[in-house]
């Protein structure tokens, strides 16, 4: 049916979400089925059809019944599957793995899992290809892999096939080993975890877990670890037990009799080597996991691997190594191990052939270094090992890439604020001199036109450095020397520097490193010569002073005298330029120092400020602040004053919750967020159709003026279709119909969103048979409150059904503008339908002549062969004459022209703009015939299936009523 | 030890930015729910981890010289595993997302935490994040080809394999293997059916004449300042790649590597995984620190059983007594006018048998090169096309001083700016040199052809060569400030 699957599928995994508001999930998944089962459709065609399936099965079958149903459809697909089919049959097993699992099908038992485990266990049985062949390899390890990802999510699946996973495995000799092996070694690891679990569970305990080969156990264990119990609480299952965040790792008392596992163990060791690194790497760690479990197996029996191990160019095998040392500490790895892998750890962090992302995991580990005796047990700490001069390979440089650079700057300041801290006068030594000149060269760097990145880089290696050593002030005091003569040169530094500021006040509040750079910096800008500033320069400054200003330790007066000189001298052309921006800025400024503790000391050249940009800034609006601003300074008080103006509380406006545009505010970015539509993740409203039409709602548009009144006076009884037709001649007459539906929240559910105001809803046509929809407005909408009713007028150009894109704009309490999709909106072609219109007061009888009047032309029309629209058809069904009646009440009260009489009435369908359908229902014994005659022949299949539904629709419910 | 999604996305500076490939693994995401209980946080759709990750890597909106969200420096990207910050009802921290970017290409994987969220584990201990990190720089390699950048047919081409290679190495979210990129299917055959098992890591078995190939390449980098307070610095890294076609399933090699009697010992050795067993004294030595010259110093055993793609078998360091060409480099600045000198010494330890050398002076933050007056004792001078760069070309001989120099002056009075460095302002400027020296190695080790033991049937071939190039050969300008390049320095 849909030729563009490829580009249909890319739109679903691009955005699921987007793709599923033109369509539905079930009616996807339906169509997704129907092509899978197509033999038309090739393998390629087929593989990407699954990948939904794959990557999102809880959007696809959201229920345990879904999932069953599409398992059981995936199922059959697969049976009927050429053999030759390789790729397709794979994937089909992984779709089902991933669907059955995801769905809860496995963890509630079903018969279809049942059926695909079974199905995995016999492919996986064929070892050495003994009966389908080597071309089936694909196969084979691909059901082995879904066996593992089973057992992965149901820990203790497989815990009684130990004995034949274990014979799988030695007799597999192809490439294929490594699935065997994997599988094997994760559902021991699982078994021994579950009998630690079990009490006083014991050698024999293991020993018969290991030649067990039963069935998949479905019980407890596996059952009450599934991802989506609730009340489950062993996480154990999932993660490693050699965290030691676990805590004690149980342990298995097997007394010294374990000689299966030990030989176990052993040949899985010995075949390692065999696999590839990162299957090497988790059989190992699994292993390692297995022997912290069981006591009775010394953790030596890996030392025949370790300097394989420790020698490896291979990331996730060194890593291994560490988690084991982790594991096992001073059992495994005496001091000169110890000392010996801290060394090639940081040899490694350095080293000229690796990746900088490898590299730095190096590092990482240096600072989460598993020593036998850790001393403290900090976040980020220092294993003792590690010598200054040890680190010194790991020095930052000017040639290292950014992160890198602050990673090693990081792993070095530790280093040297412990060295430090044996120093005598708490200067500093050597290494922290280094670090710093380190730093001026970044900031020499900054200074001669540094790319972006490097900017960023130096602030924040800045901070870093603040963060170990704003306690020496020798640094801390020259650094923010430089860092005013930087801002300087290169005044668009501004947010970086106010950034820097914030953060560091954050962190270090008691330093007041941050005022003293701010201070600084004032103190540089205002006295900086005049003949000099720029206007650029001079938005810099400003966003600067703004920030000084909000520093109540900081006098103001500095910077009331530079805005002064600024604003008031004769040479300035700025008040005549009136640009807004600018004279914004410079209110911000006299905003913060309106809030300032010492106001009372600036009051008057603050008032002078005000009234001189009152009376001479060129632009009307910063007239109008500044004089609000004047007011407000000479008449309230300054508690009055702040409770004014300090709405935003004294979180400089970083993390202000209230938002509001009509507060009294300078320019930030929240002020953009508020004024910024931002985009919900999901469709957040829907609209739900009101079946039931009101009274008055029969006839939308009609509303007869005084004209019809008189007409029924002057010709009574006569000619009611020239009258019917006449009234056409208002162009707006009966050319809407209006459709009613309420406006209710989505199931998702978020508070963010329980109130929600001013929405406007938006609709966009899909097709040419509407005019276009005008927008609908709603006030509010409450979760607490009942739902608004919306009504939505539509002018059809062709009676047809249609679809409609529906999207709403609203506001959230906090003012935040949101845009969100909604479902479309279908509009069925019954919606379509209006009754007879006439005028008011017109008889039955006279519409009856209108009907009439209306078949009688049709019909003379049809005779005569005349080429126009006119069309008369008939439709029978078998119908007893209760259920005439019940389909004549349920479907055609609102449009009937003469009363059920014998079985027989007259219908009359009006669809706007110009089309009528009329039906002559004549019901003889069992059978019921509706003579159809339409001046719009098109209308002729609707019609036709219409009439099919709703007396299948009568069928049913008289079915159910026999029943019964 | 798991991933729950996988990205592929192309970047282009100005260009486009698209996810060109992405994989998510629910099974594994089901796992991770588990995992973090209330701190879990979904995966987003594409389009919006895109835009948080370009936010991280702060490449989003390169025209705006200051973004709060990208730029703020509490942001410490240290790790390689970035965060990701999702905003809305349904947010929070994504992390750990591992990224390794090369050229137009990011790669990045969610990795699975699987320990208790709260709180947070160190990196180090998640399994998943080095299985994560072997599996993205294994999918680069695969997608960059052999080329550093890849071109845009053949990343197509690969990138429509990915679906086909995940189903081999990671189908289910736990990596299993890497793609290989080099395996040669044609002379590889199925492997016949024997009680031996067939490495996991071989696609099939050689059949016909044994060759096996052992290159040793050698780089040496150095930093050369001429001034009495800085010391100089240089140092060798080497790599033994080796190519083997040998019958077998699991056929026996051993390669050894042998240093001149006073050589100093390899050091930071790294091997293979399919190097079957190291002895202790291999590994002892280390570059980060002092190496006693008693210890090991060869030779170096490696046994081993060959995959049928080429592989580097072992890398090393070394610390060379004297870099093999030692110059001195000095400008002074005269109006708008740099008068230069140079000259380049070739040790005499060193075979004087070059298949090329060029030295490269580059000048940043000035005008276009004007005028050049610039004599050169041996080889030939040139200047680049955009008149940047200096490029003398000294050919494949010293002369038989073994010394060489440059004397002349160079005026800035070009019509165009030059290019821009923030490093090398004023004086601040470099020589770079460039050479390849067949048949040789600093630090003397050598593969000896009789050493390479194969314990097969028949008598195989066996090649081995080795080769010097230089790697960040600098020689810094003596009369300006040249940045530190290492912590050894200042001890």
């Amino acid at each position: 049916m849909s030729a563009n699957w490829p580009e249909r599928i890319s739109a679903f995994l691009r955005s699921p979400s987007q793709f599923l508001c033109s369509t539905t999930s079930d009616i996807f998944l339906a169509e997704v089925l129907h092509e899978l089962r197509d033999d038309r459709a090739s393998d390629h065609i087929k593989v990407l059809l699954l990948s939904p399936l794959l990557e999102h099965p809880t959007l696809l079958c959201p229920s345990v019944f879904v999932g069953e149903e599409t398992a059981l459809e995936l199922m059959s697909v697969f049976a009927q599957c050429s053999p030759k089919s390789l790729p397709l049959r794979c994937h089909l097993l992984l779709a089902l793995t991933s669907v059955l699992l995801c769905s809860c099908c496995v963890s509630s038992h079903t018969s279809a899992s049942q059926d695909f485990l079974d199905l995995l266990l016999q492919m996986a049985q064929d070892t050495n290809d003994a009966q389908a062949g080597a071309a089936l390899h694909p196969l084979r390890t691909t059901a082995c892999d879904c066996l593992r990802e089973l057992e992965a999510c149901l820990p203790g699946l497989l815990s009684q096939r130990l004995e034949l996973l274990s014979s799988l495995r030695q007799q597999e000799n192809s490439r294929l080993h490594q699935a065997y092996t994997g599988l094997h070694a994760l559902a021991l690891r699982n078994a021994v975890y579950l009998l630690t679990q079990q009490k006083e569970a014991g050698a024999g305990d293991l020993k018969a877990a290991l030649g067990s080969n039963e069935g998949f156990v479905w019980g407890e264990g596996a059952d009450s670890a599934h991802p989506n119990s609730e009340s489950h609480s062993d996480l154990a299952l999932f993660s490693p037990l050699t965290l030691g965040t676990m805590g004690k790792v149980p342990s298995l008392q097997t007394g010294l009799d374990c000689k299966e596992l030990r030989s176990l163990l052993s040949s899985l060791l010995e075949e390692s080597y065999l696999l590839t690194s990162l299957s090497q790497a988790a059989l190992l760690r699994q292993l390692v996991e297995v022997l912290a479990m069981v006591p009775a197996v010394s953790p030596t029996i890996l030392r025949a691997q370790l300097l394989r191990l420790l020698g490896t160019c291979k990331v996730c095998l060194l890593h291994t190594t560490l988690l084991m040392k982790a594991a096992f500490t001073d059992s495994l790895f005496n001091a000169e191990d110890e000392a010996f892998l801290l060394k090639r750890l940081v040899g490694l962090s350095q080293h000229p052939l690796l990746s900088t992302p490898e590299k730095l995991f190096y590092i990482d580990c240096i600072l989460h270094f598993p020593e036998n005796r850790p001393i403290s047990s900090g976040d980020e700490s220092l294993p003792v090992l590690l010598t200054p001069r040890l680190a010194a390979a790991l020095v930052p440089t000017v040639f290292n890439d950014s992160v890198s650079m602050l990673a090693r700057l990081n792993l070095l300041s530790l280093v040297y604020l412990e060295e430090g801290e044996e120093d005598r006068e708490g200067q500093g030594g050597r290494g922290l001199a280094y670090l710093y000149d380190h730093l001026t060269s970044l900031l020499r760097i900054v200074e001669n036109q540094a790319s972006r990145e490097m900017v960023v880089t130096f602030f924040r290696a800045s901070f870093l450095f603040l963060l170990h050593f704003c306690h020496v002030e020798r640094y801390s005091e020259d650094l923010s020397q430089r860092l005013c003569d930087l801002y300087l040169r290169r005044t668009r530094l501004a947010p970086h520097l106010i950034n820097l500021a914030d953060r560091t006040q954050d962190r270090l509040e008691e330093s007041g490193w941050a005022v003293a750079l701010l201070r600084a910096l004032q103190r540089t800008i205002t006295e900086a010569p005049l003949s000099q500033l720029t206007l650029q320069d001079l938005r810099w400054h400003l966003r600067i002073l703004a920030r000084v200003a909000e520093e109540g330790e900081v006098l103001q007066r500095a910077t009331l005298n530079f805005l002064l000189c600024v604003i008031t001298s004769s040479s300035s052309a700025l008040c005549v330029s009136g640009d807004w921006r600018l004279g914004n800025s410079v209110l911000g400024v006299c905003r913060r120092l309106l809030l300032h503790p010492s106001l009372d000391s600036l009051l008057t050249p603050l008032a002078d400020l005000l009234q001189h940009l009152t009376c001479h800034y060129g632009e009307t609006d910063i007239q109008d602040h500044a004089r609000l601003y004047y007011t407000l300074l000479t008449t309230l008080s300054q508690e009055k004053l702040a409770g004014v103006l300090a709405q935003r509380g004294t979180e400089r406006g970083r993390q202000a919750k209230v938002r509001s545009l009509s507060a009294i505010m300078g320019e930030n970015e929240e002020l953009t967020s508020g004024l910024t539509v931002h985009q919900t993740e999901r469709p957040l409203l829907r609209l739900v159709k009101l079946d039931k039409h009101e009274p008055d709602e029969c006839r939308p548009e009609h509303k007869p003026d005084s004209e019809p009144a008189c007409e029924t006076e002057s010709s009574p009884g006569q000619g009611g279709i020239e009258d019917y037709r006449a009234q056409f001649q208002s162009s707006s007459f009966a050319s809407e119909i209006t459709l009613q539906y309420h406006l209710t929240h989505t199931g998702v559910h978020d508070p963010h969103f329980d109130k929600l105001f001013s929405i406007r809803l938006h609709f966009d046509l899909t097709d040419g048979h509407y005019e276009e929809v005008s927008d609908i407005s709603v006030p509010c909408l409450f979760r607490t409150r009942k739902p608004p009713t919306v009504r939505l007028r539509l002018k059809p150009k062709q009676p047809y059904h249609t679809t409609l894109r529906a999207s709403a704009i609203f506001t959230t309490e906090d003012g935040l503008s949101w845009h969100s999709p909604l479902a479309d909106l279908h509009v069925a072609f019954p919606e379509v339908f209006l009754p007879l219109l006439t005028p008011l007061g017109w008889a039955r009888e006279k519409k009856q002549r209108v009907f009439e009047g209306i078949w009688g032309e049709i019909c003379s029309g049809q005779s005569e062969g005349d080429l126009t629209n006119t069309a008369t058809s008939l439709f029978c069904d078998q119908l007893e004459d209760s259920a005439v009646g019940e389909l004549v009440e349920k479907y055609f009260q609102r449009y009937l022209v003469s009363d059920l009489d014998k079985g027989r009435c007259n219908v009359l369908f009006f669809l706007p703009p110009q089309s009528h359908v009329l039906l002559k229902v004549i019901t003889e014994e069992d059978a019921v015939q509706v003579h159809i005659a339409t001046d719009n022949w098109k209308l002729l299949p609707y019609i036709n299936s219409y009439l099919e539904d709703i007396t299948k629709e009568i069928h049913s419910t008289q079915q159910v009523n026999g029943d019964v | 030890m798991s991933v729950r999604a996988l990205w592929i996305i192309s970047y282009e500076r100005g260009e486009s930015v698209a996810v060109r490939f992405s994989r998510r693994y629910p099974t594994v995401e089901q796992r991770a729910k588990c995992m973090a209980g209330s701190l879990y946080v979904s995966v987003p759709e594409d389009g919006t981890v895109l835009q948080l990750l370009l936010t991280e890597l702060g490449l989003s909106d390169s025209d705006k010289p200051y973004m709060a969200l990208r730029d703020d420096c509490l942001h410490q990207q240290r790790s390689p595993a970035l965060e990701l910050h999702v905003e809305g009802p349904s947010g929070g921290v994504l992390w750990p997302m591992l990224v390794i970017s090369q050229g137009p290409l990011i790669l990045a994987c969610l990795a699975v935490v699987d320990a208790p969220a709260d709180p947070r584990p160190p990196l180090a201990s998640l399994f998943s994040v080095s299985q994560g990190l072997t599996l993205l720089a294994g999918l680069q390699a695969f997608l960059c080809g052999s080329g550093s950048k890849p071109d845009r047919e053949g990343l197509t081409s690969r990138l429509a394999m990915m679906p086909s290679i995940l189903l081999q190495i990671c189908p289910l979210g736990t990596p299993l293997d890497i793609p290989q990129p080099g395996a040669s299917s044609a002379s590889a055959m199925p492997t016949p059916a024997g009680t031996q098992k067939q490495p996991a890591w071989k696609t099939g078995v050689h059949r016909g004449r044994a060759v096996v190939n052992v290159a040793l390449t050698e780089m040496v980098r150095s930093m050369q300042y001429g001034n009495r307070n800085r010391q100089d610095l240089w140092d060798v890294y080497g790599t033994v790649t080796c190519k083997c076609e040998v019958e077998g399933v699991l056929p026996n090699v051993t390669v050894t590597l042998t240093l001149p009697p006073n050589g100093s010992p390899l050091m930071d050795v790294l091997v293979h995984p399919c190097v079957s067993s190291l002895d202790a004294s291999v590994l002892t030595a280390m570059s980060v620190e002092d190496c006693d010259s008693s210890s090991f110093s060869g030779p170096y055993k490696f046994p081993f059983s060959p995959p049928l793609e080429p592989f580097r078998l072992c890398s090393y360091t070394s610390q060379v007594p004297v870099p093999p060409i030692l110059g001195t480099y000095q400008l002074k600045d005269d109006d708008n006018q740099l008068r230069i000198t140079v000259s380049l010494k070739l040790h005499e330890s060193v075979r004087n048998s070059f298949e090329y050398c060029e030295a490269h002076l580059p000048f940043f933050n000035r005008d276009q090169m004007g005028s050049v007056d610039v004599k050169v004792s041996s080889g030939q001078l040139e200047v680049s096309k955009e008149k940047n760069l200096l490029v003398w070309v000294l050919g494949q001989k010293f002369p038989k001083s073994r010394e060489v120099s440059l004397e002349g002056s160079v005026s800035f009075s070009g019509e165009l700016p030059g290019p821009t460095d923030p490093l090398c302002t004023d004086l601040t400027a470099y020589i770079k040199l460039y050479f390849r020296v067949p048949d040789l190695t600093l630090s003397g080790c050598c593969v000896d052809q009789h050493s390479v033991q194969v314990y097969s049937s028949a008598k195989p071939r066996i090649v081995t060569s080795r080769e010097l190039l230089s790697s960040e050969y600098f020689i810094w300008n003596s009369t300006g400030t040249a940045p530190v390049s290492s912590g050894h320095m200042m001890l």
